[in-house]
């Protein structure tokens, strides 16, 4: 693929008047709006980099392979090709929720393309394997999210194809459809849920050489202080900053305290 | 809160921007069990359990903050006894005095979700049962063409075994079984139908002495040659047999008389002009035709004495039943 057809797959917007590039990856369930009160605040500074992954956003639908996209390393795959294209180096990658791992196997992959991970309310392993390990959810758990994203989509959606398959005139119903959720298609959603919330990264935690920012917020459920603690010590040469941002989306809730971490930590470098 | 949205029949709540509980109506508390005060100020996470608070953040929240709304969203609460309240959800975030709100109406879906429910779990089977028929049949298919192997298989081993049992294993031509039943088939041709047929007996001549000077192994390679010139002389409707040691027996279909003794005369020629080195290879034939009279003794029976009398009329030639007198 060339490098303006990457571009394009991942609907990549540049900005800024700095040199040293700056990467904004999205979570789940998410798109590159969501960097919107963080982003602005390293224009000044640095080549701020934006984009949708392969199935969010307004990323390309066409582009999605259910095989390349059945594991996070597909995900990381987007992030490798971009950096490809824009020929990066030494980029500073700040990943929210899933996006921390992503931008982790990333690194693990081509380390020079990073100088720093800051990754927002990372997890590792969401669910738990006890004693050992605590992720913060239940197999069952799990399970009952995705069937309720299927009654609440997939379902859904299932029954309503067929009625605007017959009614082609009624095309404003597809359209609806189609902007149900963040994903557009609740299948792609679904499979992100899945290979989101079923993803295990613990083995490939020291194998990372870049150093990073762990910025973990105060009572978030999706990535407990259990989980913070368990990255900042099997990562190398980390930073763990507990925020008093409560929720999992800090970026949008806090976005000063987010920035300010940020820009701190950047300062050592 | 005034009593026509407090007592309206859907439950209202309001959120903060980052999902705390601000206002609650009466409806609402009714349903969840709860009283005002214990609601205000607690995150929504309060009513929910574990997989709705992931979907509540994964979904919900940054829906409601990239759209400014969510609309028709199935969720399952909890009441403060523990116990399930399906709803479907309506939100819309709005400012309000330089805050941002989320406000929410809630109706409690429970026959609607028996439905819902329904649906998904007869959904679920037909693709089990799709499933397990697309399995079933792979499997006969497979099973199909394993039988369809198999019996081609069969039927080339029942090829080969016939041509074994119909085939003279030294020569390669029909052996005397097969000849006796083309025999039959042809007499019975001629019987039903009055289609004639010539019979060649074919025998090579001073075999004995050609065995007993240069020993077997030079014999078999003799009638070998013989099987072969005779083969490659004979028609496709042609049956050249081996009758009995150095005898061949050919059955012409279709052959009067004066046919007969011109294919016989060829082969007589083509072996004698053969390329057989240092020996002298010649045949003796009789030749008989079908007539009413006969059965499948007889017609052999007149060839036979043809042959008889071509040898002793000097051999290496040709004798038609109908010229012996």
């Amino acid at each position: 693929m060339m490098a303006k057809d990457i571009i394009t797959r991942n609907n990549v917007t540049i900005t800024g008047k700095g040199d040293r590039p700056i990467i904004f990856a999205h979570g789940f369930g998410c798109d590159q709006e969501m960097w919107r009160h963080v982003a602005p605040a390293f224009e000044e500074d640095y080549r701020v980099i934006l984009f949708d992954y392969v199935g969010s956003g307004k990323s390309d639908l066409n582009d999605y392979d259910p095989v390349r996209y059945g594991q996070l390393d597909g995900y990381a795959q987007d992030v490798l090709e971009i950096a490809e294209a824009l020929e990066l180096r030494d980029a500073i990658f700040v990943g929210h929720s899933v996006s921390g791992m992503i931008g982790t196997l990333a690194s693990i992959s081509r380390s020079e393309y990073f100088g720093q991970l800051i990754m927002l309310g990372p997890s590792p392993c969401y669910v738990n394997d006890l004693p050992d390990y605590y992720g913060g959810f239940d197999r069952k758990d799990i399970e009952e999210l995705l069937t309720m994203m299927e009654m609440n989509f997939t379902g859904w959606a299932s029954y309503l194809a067929p009625i605007v398959m017959n009614n082609p005139e009624r095309r404003e119903l597809a359209d609806e459809l189609e902007q149900t959720f963040c994903s557009r298609d609740p299948g792609i959603a679904r499979q992100f849920a899945e290979v989101t919330f079923y993803c295990d990264c613990r083995e490939e935690l020291n194998k990372v050489t870049v150093p990073s920012l762990i910025l973990q917020c105060s009572e978030d459920s999706i990535a407990p202080i259990e989980v913070g603690e368990y990255l900042h010590s099997n990562l190398r040469n980390n930073t763990l900053k507990l925020m008093r941002a409560k929720g999992h989306y800090p970026h949008l809730s806090h976005p000063e305290e987010t920035t300010q971490y940020i820009k701190q930590y950047l300062m050592h470098f | 809160m005034d009593d026509q949205l407090n007592y309206a029949p859907c439950g209202f709540i309001t959120l903060s921007n980052t999902g705390m509980i601000t206002d609650a109506n009466q409806t609402l508390l009714n349903l969840l069990k709860y009283e005002r005060g214990e609601l205000l100020n607690r995150h929504i996470e309060t009513v929910m359990n574990v997989a709705n608070k992931i979907f509540f953040h994964t979904y919900f929240y940054p829906f409601i903050q990239l759209n400014g709304y969510v609309n028709e969203i199935y969720l399952t609460l909890k009441n403060k006894n523990d116990m399930e309240v399906p709803v479907l959800l309506n939100g819309v975030r709005k400012e309000r005095d330089g805050d941002t709100y989320i406000d929410c109406v809630l109706i409690e879906m429970r026959k609607r979700i028996e439905y819902e429910r329904d649906i998904l779990s007869s959904k679920r089977k037909l693709e089990e049962l799709n499933q397990a028929k697309d399995e079933a049949h792979e499997t006969l298919k497979a099973l199909n063409e394993e039988l369809e192997k198999k019996q081609e298989e069969l039927i080339k081993l029942n090829r080969s075994l016939e041509a074994q049992a119909s085939t003279d294993g030294l020569t390669g031509v029909k052996n005397r079984r097969s000849f006796q039943e083309s025999l039959e088939g042809s007499m019975s041709l001629f019987n039903r139908l009055q289609i004639p047929f010539s019979l060649l007996l074919i025998d090579i001549d001073y075999f004995k002495r050609i065995n007993d000077t240069y020993g077997h192994p030079v014999g078999d390679e003799v009638l070998i040659k013989v099987a072969k010139i005779m083969q490659s002389q004979s028609r496709d409707i042609d049956i050249v047999a081996r009758y009995g040691g150095e005898e061949f027996a050919i059955i012409l279909p279709d052959a009067n008389r004066d046919n007969a003794v011109l294919v016989a005369e060829r082969y007589r020629m083509e072996i004698q002009q053969g390329d057989w080195g240092e020996y002298n290879i010649t045949v003796s034939v009789g030749v008989a035709t079908v007539s009413d009279a006969d059965d499948e003794e007889t017609i052999v029976s007149r060839a036979d004495q043809s042959l008889y009398t071509s040898k002793s009329r000097g051999r290496n030639r040709v004798t038609h039943s109908d010229d012996r007198s």
